[in-house]
């Protein structure tokens, strides 16, 4: 283990701690309703978010090569842009409601790209990943991954539409309605939060097209499960922003499909492919 | 310097007896305070006097020389007022003692003695009684420290506990979800079916938190204009109000219709119309306006009186929890308060003791110097007594300095003891024998 891997793998394990000591005090907080709680919450993510990004940098330059040829380092990017899309919503929407998922996602996803096929820190080198050093499959994953970070916020949205639907409906538990936001805003959220992932999902699925049929991968993409699920993930937003702006179908309805669209996500990130290895 | 209190409230009172004791109506107050100068100024005592509609409370703070008992106390509250006293006596409560008064206070301005558990209104009242007893002269050097650390302590007290968070009636329930469905109430319509009272406070409320625009239909035309224009709103007839409904984003229903006029096909092709944006409906009325099937239909969010009524006694609850945390920050305060007073109470004299005895000693040399060199000019005489004012001075500001210091480290109630141990050194090496004043807090 050289001393160069030493570095982002504890810039790392410190990100980390900081992502779940971020979710804890932030989930205190729905619960206490303490302002020290929730601006140390915040600042946990800030600081998190920093060092994971030192982390990343730090993995480019080890390795001489873009971080996303495994499991651990495209995991960690998801991560790093799951987070930072949180603090995007937390500017704009005040939605500090979303950060114990979205800093609980990412801890759990850098975990689980740790567990599923970290590198042991020798990594693959620039030569032998040459598709990384194309522009347009940096695109296809940069814009797959910030599409996967809006949908999983998205999610989280539709999550607290549906819980606060159901306190407002049932008139149970209305104490909660306090504790989070109001449901225009996490309605409003979780459209807006679709329909920036959607373009970039399309734009995605477009670059890798345009990668593939120019040559050199075969026709095994086309059956790809990546490729596949990428197409149904398309379906389900597409037809979730059809139900919200042309259908004018009820919110509920909406959130409901918004609830599907992560998992399929998930999938489509965590599912092996032949086709999609860079390194 | 003995600090009272007497005074009665809805804890100790049938609103028969408070509202004959009150000081709310115009001129009732200034006379009051009028009739409280004339009787204290002889005694130099100071005197604030705090009336709500649920309680009348007199706050006194005398030299220890004057002290006043509990009968001179009750004379001079029902004889600001003018009443006979006997029908009050049993109804009236005392508290004496820096803490005990200081406590009491403390609670009331926290909102933690109020009738509705929290409310903000009697900061305001407080604020105000002291206001009006300073113009009138009435408070001064005790008075106004502890009147400014009530205030600062209900507003610590409120802050840290969320006292102002929640229901205190219907209104405001409604008020408040409106608030977690739509966010913020700026550009929101209004939609008010009836005229009747419970409507227009509801929509006070909503208009309070932001509501842009209030629509008020009505049976008879003229009372749904009245009310418009109390409200700020337009009056629209009757039978058109399901039209208003497609732009209303909050409807209050209050008619007196003896069966519902607010049905679900109605609703469902408003919802459709309206672009599935979400509506909440309140329905106050007895019996309901609206087909309680209504609240089924998808963004459709329908509260009646009763639901209300359980969010009001839900935050009740939890204000309570709150008041507890309250409760203990307040005693903190109220303790480190006393015990502030109590050393202030000790340094005074102590400082006066320690000055005087300083110039009675310059006094007497100079007027035995004055025998033994009888030559000097007045100039002399004059040069040599500001020298000796000058050491005088001088030589008594260390010890003043260290006696005030004394006195606020004991505001710490831990260093409550250890402050008075050393400012009875002080005592001992001055020679004093000014004894220390006033009571013990607890």
């Amino acid at each position: 283990m050289n001393a160069g891997f030493s570095g982002s793998a504890a810039a790392l394990t410190l990100t980390l701690a900081l992502y779940l000591l971020g979710a804890v005090l932030l989930g205190a907080n729905l619960f206490l309703r303490r302002s020290g709680l929730l601006a140390a919450g915040r600042g946990a993510a800030l600081f998190g978010v920093i060092l994971h990004a030192a982390a990343i940098g730090l993995r480019c330059v080890e390795v001489h090569r873009a971080p996303f040829t495994n499991p651990a380092e495209s995991l960690s990017l998801v991560a790093w842009v799951v987070v930072l899309v949180y603090l995007g919503t937390e500017l704009l929407w005040r939605l500090s409601a979303s950060g114990p998922f979205a800093l609980g996602l990412s801890f759990l996803l850098v975990l689980l790209g740790a567990a599923l096929g970290g590198d042991s820190g020798t990594g693959v080198s620039a030569a032998s990943a040459p598709l990384l050093s194309e522009r347009i499959v940096t695109l296809h994953i940069l814009a797959f991954t910030t599409a996967f970070a809006a949908f999983a916020l998205a999610f989280c949205c539709a999550a607290l539409y549906v819980v606060e639907n159901r306190i407002l409906k049932s008139k149970h538990g209305l104490i909660w309605m306090k504790r989070l936001p109001p449901l225009l805003t996490v309605e409003a959220a979780s459209f807006t939060l679709a329909a920036i992932g959607f373009p970039l999902l399309t734009l995605g699925i477009l670059a890798g097209l345009v990668r593939a049929v120019s040559g050199g991968l075969g026709t095994a993409w086309q059956l790809d499960p990546k490729t596949l699920l990428a197409y149904a993930v398309w379906g389900v937003y597409g037809a979730y922003l059809w139900g919200r702006l042309g259908a004018k179908w009820p919110p509920l309805r909406t959130a409901y499909i918004l609830l599907v669209g992560l998992p399929l996500c998930m999938l489509l990130l965590l599912v092996p492919s032949a086709a999609h290895r860079f390194g | 310097m003995p600090l009272r209190m007497i005074g009665l409230s809805h804890h100790t009172a049938p609103v028969e007896v408070r509202e004959r004791l009150a000081f709310t109506a115009p001129g009732a107050l200034p006379r009051a305070l009028s009739y409280l100068e004339e009787s204290l100024r002889p005694l130099g005592a100071e005197a604030i006097l705090l009336s709500t509609c649920n309680r009348t409370e007199l706050y006194v703070a005398t030299s220890s020389a004057t002290d006043l008992s509990g009968e001179d106390l009750a004379e001079l509250l029902v004889g600001a007022r003018d009443e006979p006293g006997a029908p009050f006596l049993p109804h009236l409560k005392e508290k004496r003692g820096r803490y005990h008064v200081t406590e009491h206070l403390f609670r009331v301005t926290a909102g933690l003695e109020s009738m509705v558990l929290g409310e903000s209104d009697i900061v305001r009242q407080v604020k105000e009684a002291h206001a009006a007893a300073n113009v009138a002269g009435l408070s001064g050097s005790i008075l106004n420290p502890l009147f400014h650390e009530a205030l600062r302590v209900a507003k610590r007290a409120r802050t840290e506990n969320d006292l102002g968070r929640g229901a205190f009636s219907v209104g405001h329930a409604a008020a408040d979800l409106a608030e977690t469905i739509f966010g913020s109430l700026q550009g929101r319509n209004v939609l008010l079916l009836g005229a009747g009272k419970m409507s227009e406070t509801t929509a006070r409320h909503l208009a309070a938190a932001g509501a842009a625009s209030v629509l008020v239909a009505n049976r008879t035309y003229d009372r749904a204009a009245r009310l418009a224009e109390i409200l700020g709103g337009r009056a629209i007839h009757y039978d058109e109000f399901p039209n208003h409904l497609i732009r209303a984003d909050i409807v209050i229903a209050s008619t007196a219709a003896p069966h519902a006029i607010v049905h679900r096909p109605m609703i469902e092709e408003v919802m459709r119309a309206r672009r599935q944006r979400p509506l909440f409906l309140i329905d106050i009325a007895v019996p309901r306006d609206i087909e309680p099937a209504v609240g089924d239909i998808d963004g459709v969010y329908l509260y009646d009186i009763d639901d209300l009524q359980q969010v009001v006694a839900a935050d009740i609850a939890e204000r309570r929890t709150r008041a507890a945390r309250a409760d203990l920050l307040v005693t903190e305060e109220a303790q480190a308060f006393a015990a502030r007073l109590r050393a202030q109470e000790q340094a005074t004299p102590l400082v006066t003791g320690v000055r005087s005895k300083l110039h009675n000693i310059v006094d007497t040399e100079l007027t035995r110097l004055r025998r033994r060199l009888p030559h000097l000019s007045d100039a002399d005489w004059e040069a040599i007594s500001l020298a000796m004012r000058s050491v005088e001075n001088k030589f008594a500001h260390d010890p003043t300095v260290k006696i005030k210091e004394f006195a606020a480290a004991a505001a710490e109630v831990d260093s409550l003891e250890q402050a008075a141990v050393k400012m009875e050194a002080v005592r001992e090496l001055f020679n004093l024998t000014v004894a220390a004043e006033g009571e013990r807090s607890p």
